[in-house]
């Protein structure tokens, strides 16, 4: 017996911000160099009164559609953009979602790592008979906390809700996962203000960052080289040891997924581990980095366009924001 | 350990600097932020390249103390240049 993805859907917001309207705004900013280099052209935000938990609710009920619901014996929901310190969202998207009372829900605090942590979290209720139908919403407005002119977050950061169904099957389609936390980075990805430590700070001054963004201390704020560093010594790690739990090799592999941080990074760290262009994943062009809705997304998108078909092994590798990072290997 | 010659290394430079202009003049003394292709992009670069030829980081509290070529040479480490 095992645990299987069974459905993923996704939502984007309407509202969609292009290159060519972040140059109009910022004029030093090249559409093409930024194209090129980051492999974003688009990225879908909210509006102001549409929050990570309106995104979910359209994404759960669009996987929901054309399923008995009733089924559905957990929900788990991982974001960093809460409607409330409490309670959780997952109960109050239990109720709008039409879900049944006799189900576990929680919310989760993972950014780029969320899904596989979700995924590892489903396969073990799975497994261990606490559920058998699991709904897995994972679902960010990041550009939210985004300063309007911190000029490089604007660029990398798109908000979307992805749902994800994993249930109960005859054999395991999820493999053996590395996980990895070091939370002594926790201050290069961040928003300082806002919770208990820092309270919202209406007269928070303003920061440059020497590069062309500004924000203040209740924006996100991203040490951007200090993230790549910690890509670079996690990431091919977490994917060799992934490699090893399974029993298997790169070669063994159909496709790979990486969150989709950004094109240069990731193509960094492809060739770094000799991941060949044909087996991997660049998803970012119409929608940004996503945060922890970018594999659900890519998986989805990668079987909609045939890169993977029924049966391959996919490679799954979520990092980021903690410093949080996880592997696993799915057959589709 | 293989030493890197330093004509080698501001080419690499170059390259992930995205300077095309093969006339233009970096030396060691050149300073990199004045250079118009220096930004938070090519900072990435830079850091790719270094762990390329070097298997180093450089912490990015560090970065911003770099002002000149040869004081990037300086934290990637003498002991890696010819």
């Amino acid at each position: 017996m095992g645990a299987k993805i069974t459905n993923i859907e996704y939502y984007l917001p309407e509202k969609i911000i292009t290159n060519n309207q972040l140059a109009k705004q910022f004029p030093d900013w090249s559409s093409e160099k930024i194209e090129k280099k980051v492999g974003i052209r688009e990225r879908h935000i909210v509006r102001e009164n549409e929050t990570a938990l309106d995104l979910a609710l359209v994404a759960g009920k669009k996987i929901l559609k054309n399923y008995d619901k009733d089924k559905i014996d957990f929900l788990l929901f991982c974001t960093q953009s809460p409607e409330y310190y409490l309670p959780s969202g997952a109960c109050i998207l239990q109720d709008r979602i039409g879900l049944k009372t006799d189900i576990g829900a929680f919310d989760y605090n993972l950014g780029c790592s969320g899904f596989i942590y979700g995924l590892a979290m489903a396969k073990s209720m799975i497994n261990s008979n606490i559920a058998k139908k699991i709904i897995l919403i994972t679902s960010e407005t990041y550009t939210k906390h985004i300063h309007p002119k911190d000029k490089s977050n604007r660029t990398i950061f798109g908000d979307a809700a992805a749902a994800t169904i994993i249930e109960k099957s005859e054999e395991e389609h999820i493999g053996e996962f590395a996980l990895g936390t070091d939370g002594s980075g926790y201050k290069n990805l961040i928003v300082p203000n806002g919770g208990l430590r820092n309270r919202y700070n209406p007269n928070a001054k303003e920061i440059d960052d020497a590069s062309g963004s500004i924000r203040t201390n209740n924006n996100l704020y991203m040490n951007g080289p200090e993230i790549f560093n910690f890509t670079i010594k996690a990431v091919p790690k977490v994917v060799s040891e992934t490699l090893k739990k399974n029993n298997t090799t790169l070669d063994e592999i159909n496709y790979v997924i990486f969150h989709q941080s950004n094109k240069y990074m990731n193509e960094y760290l492809r060739k770094k581990i000799n991941i060949p262009k044909s087996k991997f994943c660049e998803n970012l062009l119409l929608k940004g980095n996503t945060v922890s809705t970018t594999i659900p997304i890519a998986i989805k998108d990668s079987l909609d366009n045939n890169f993977i078909k029924k049966n391959d092994n996919v490679l799954l590798v979520g990092f980021g924001v903690g410093y949080s990072w996880g592997g696993t290997i799915i057959t589709v | 350990m293989v030493k890197m010659k330093t004509t080698d290394f501001i080419n690499e430079l170059k390259d992930a600097l995205e300077i095309e202009d093969e006339d233009q003049e970096i030396t060691l003394e050149t300073n990199l932020k004045e250079l118009e292709e220096y930004d938070s992009l090519s900072i990435l670069s830079i850091i790719a390249m270094i762990d390329k030829n070097f298997a180093k980081q450089i912490p990015s509290s560090d970065f911003v103390k770099i002002t000149t070529i040869k004081s990037l040479m300086d934290l990637i480490g003498k002991e890696h240049f010819e």
